[in-house]
């Protein structure tokens, strides 16, 4: 009862922040208007997904992985994404680098392995998605044929139907720049959560307000509490709508997991704001507003909040920070969900987003425990 | 009963001993003043005492029970005015009052019914739906005061509630402590400003350096400084070279200027009062009237401290 009207009150400072609402909100939607208008160049929007080619090396010598493939791919060739040979003599990621092709696999005996174009990047995620879910039923299907050699066949039977259901409804839809910027966007204004989190204590203790919390018979845990859970709605209905804005006026593309898209937006925004709280009980004082706001701004910009970030695998200084941006992981894994309706593409962000979260909350609430007051 | 009993209460921020052994019972019923300088250890004792703050050492009892042991009983039968304004300032006073009361167990009709009766008794009834963002400070301070309230606790701490109002407000204070106590709570009574509480507390601490140096009704702190008496010089002008000229008069202790305004703090036993004057009239100052008066608690303070309370 505490805790929900600690949270209820949390949502009335945050509704009535008038100010910092229209900029949640706005400065978003502006920005993918703005950006999804300017930079529609910057996407294949004229190649249909139903255009991609990928090259294929088979370097296992024949075998169940080499057969399996063999009928994906033949299925999946029905909606228009074809996998051919690669030309005897050719290097496979340099035809992708060439642009000759969108994508290049390798079977070998240890695995499947996938180079991605760096300019199709959507194209890129959609093959990605279908290998992944190609593999999930492979690995299945080698399992089954340790314990039931029979049964091999049925489950990559069933499984060719099912790539071929994914890519009917995706084969013709050309993601253009709006989609990529809704959801940028919207990832990007879940891990804005972090910024309101970095005040979430150090409000009460500014305005004097925090003393009254802690004299009052409750627990600090239920302060605590009720203050994440009021910041966490109150970020999630901002994200709402940014999506319901983006979907119904922007006309974006959400696909057809509604439902997991949000379990993975707020697994982000509860990460968001346990990294904004430890940030704030880590950084004492005022400084902490501005550690935070400035890592939230690098997370956007590595993520590809303002400007697509390539599947560049290639390492360096530039592909450390990206993959260490959350805004990037939740890009990716949304975009596969999105895109290639590949769902379990969304475990491994929900994951890490939950990971870190109980590490940030950890941390502050040892933090919290020490000190005398709030 | 005792609502509030302290015993070798000590608070240390480093080395520095902010609070020091101080020992302290206060009976049910009562407007007790903490009296001292800025600096003394007041807020730091109230914060210990609402757990705030840790004590370093020492006991607190609140109703004969330890608040380290039972701290939800001692906190449910206190209620706490700020020395600071602790209000949001985007919630209405009634949303302000109804949230801290509802942190109290309060629920429903009961709720508003005691937000309601709060604002009405420092007056905001009128300004319920406002946002303290547009109110004045004497306002602010009446619904700092309302939200102590709403949950009737039995001891109420008033950390400097009238600092820096209007004078409107402060007798509006001054008056609302009273019908609170006349209503059963016992109020301890935080200041700097003696007038304040030479009007209202029964009882009286004068805390200095962390430490109570006198405790008593106002008679018997009165009562204590029989040896000193209180000259009221008023000049025409004052140059601030007043005190070096009396310090020679034997029997003077202290010498303090108060705009056109001296006042001598002399040996009572001491016959001076010609020697002082004809000090002052050969170094050419007009007298304009001199009165001798009766001790308050200024010259208690001044003489045990040797201080005065402004400083
Ligand atoms: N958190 C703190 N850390 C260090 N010193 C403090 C702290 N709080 C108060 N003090 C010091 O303790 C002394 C008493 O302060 P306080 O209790 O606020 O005095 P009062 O309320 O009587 O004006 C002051 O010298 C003050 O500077
Ligand atoms: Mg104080």
């Amino acid at each position: 009862m505490n805790i929900l009207s600690i949270a209820i009150k949390e949502m009335k400072h945050d509704f009535r922040d008038r100010r910092t609402l229209l900029f949640m909100l706005g400065f978003p939607i502006v920005l993918m208007l703005i950006l999804g208008l300017a930079l529609t160049n910057a996407f294949s929007s004229e190649i249909s997904v139903g255009d991609v080619k990928v090259a294929v090396k088979d370097a296992t010598g024949g075998g169940p992985l080499s057969e399996a493939f063999a009928g994906f791919a033949k299925e999946v060739g029905k909606t228009g994404v074809t996998f051919e040979p690669l030309k005897p003599g050719a290097n496979g990621r340099e035809e992708v680098e060439n642009n000759h092709v969108s994508g290049y696999v390798e079977l070998t005996n240890q695995g499947i392995s996938l180079y991605g174009s760096s300019r199709d990047a959507i194209e890129s995620n959609i093959v990605q998605g279908m290998l992944a879910s190609f593999t999930d039923k492979y690995n299945a299907a080698a399992a089954v044929a340790r314990i039931e050699p029979a049964k091999t066949e049925m489950v990559l039977a069933t499984g060719g139907s099912d790539y071929i259901r994914e890519l009917s409804v995706d084969a013709n839809r050309t993601p253009g720049s709006v989609d990529y910027y809704a959801l940028a966007m919207t990832v990007m204004v879940g891990m804005w959560a972090a910024m309101g989190a970095g005040a979430l204590i150090q409000g009460e203790v500014l305005r004097g307000t925090a003393v009254r919390l802690v004299i009052a018979p409750i627990r600090k845990s239920e302060i605590f509490v009720g203050k994440m859970l009021g910041g966490i709605i109150s970020n999630l209905l901002c994200v709402m709508v940014i999506i319901l804005f983006s979907k119904y006026v922007f006309k974006a593309y959400w696909g057809h997991h509604m439902g997991v898209v949000i379990a993975v937006l707020v697994s982000e925004v509860v990460m968001a704001m346990s990294l904004g709280l430890a940030g704030s009980y880590l950084l004492k004082g005022t400084a902490s507003r501005g550690v935070i706001s400035l890592v939230v701004q690098l997370m956007s910009f590595f993520g590809g909040a303002y400007f697509p970030i390539l599947d560049d695998e290639g390492g360096g200084l530039m592909g450390f920070l990206v993959n260490l941006s959350p805004i990037r992981w939740a890009n990716h894994g949304l975009t596969q969900v999105i895109y290639a309706d590949n769902v379990s593409a969304a475990w491994p962000v929900l994951m890490l987003n939950i990971g870190f979260a109980a590490l940030f909350l950890g941390v502050s609430i040892l933090a919290m425990r020490r000190r005398e007051g709030l | 009963m005792n609502i509030l009993d302290i015993r070798g209460l000590t608070k240390k921020f480093g080395d520095f001993v902010a609070v020091d052994n101080m020992s302290l019972t206060i009976r049910e019923g009562e407007i007790f003043g903490f009296l001292g300088a800025n600096g003394a250890g007041k807020s730091t004792t109230i914060n210990m005492i609402s757990s705030l703050l840790r004590p370093t050492s020492g006991e607190i009892r609140i109703l004969e029970k330890d608040i380290a042991k039972q701290s939800r009983f001692a906190k449910t039968n206190l209620g706490i005015v700020p020395q600071d304004l602790a209000i949001y300032e985007d919630m209405t006073a009634y949303e302000n009052v109804s949230f801290f009361a509802g942190l109290y167990g309060l629920r429903g009709d009961k709720l508003k019914e005691r937000a309601e009766e709060a604002l009405e008794f420092v007056g905001l009834s009128d300004k319920a739906k406002s946002f303290p963002k547009n109110f004045s400070g004497g306002m602010k301070r009446r619904l700092n005061i309302a939200c102590a309230i709403a949950h009737k606790p039995k001891l109420i701490i008033m950390d400097e509630p009238t600092v820096g109002i209007d004078p409107q407000s402060r007798n509006y204070i001054l008056t609302s402590v009273r019908k609170l106590n006349e209503s059963g709570c016992t109020i301890i009574y935080t200041s700097h400003y003696m007038e304040e509480v030479e009007e209202i507390c029964s009882r009286i601490a004068i805390v200095d350096h962390g430490k109570i140096i006198a405790e008593g009704t106002k008679e018997q702190l009165k009562s204590t400084i029989t040896d000193v008496k209180d000259i009221r010089i008023e000049l025409k002008s004052v140059q601030g070279t007043e005190g070096e000229l009396l310090k020679p008069v034997p029997g003077v202790r202290t010498v303090l200027q108060e705009e056109n305004v001296i006042r001598v703090h002399s040996d009572a036993a001491v016959d001076n009062l010609n020697r002082i004057l004809k000090q002052l009239m050969d170094a050419g100052k007009e007298i304009r009237s001199v009165e001798e008066q009766e001790p308050n608690l200024e010259t208690v303070f001044l003489t045990l401290t040797g201080r005065n309370l402004r400083d």
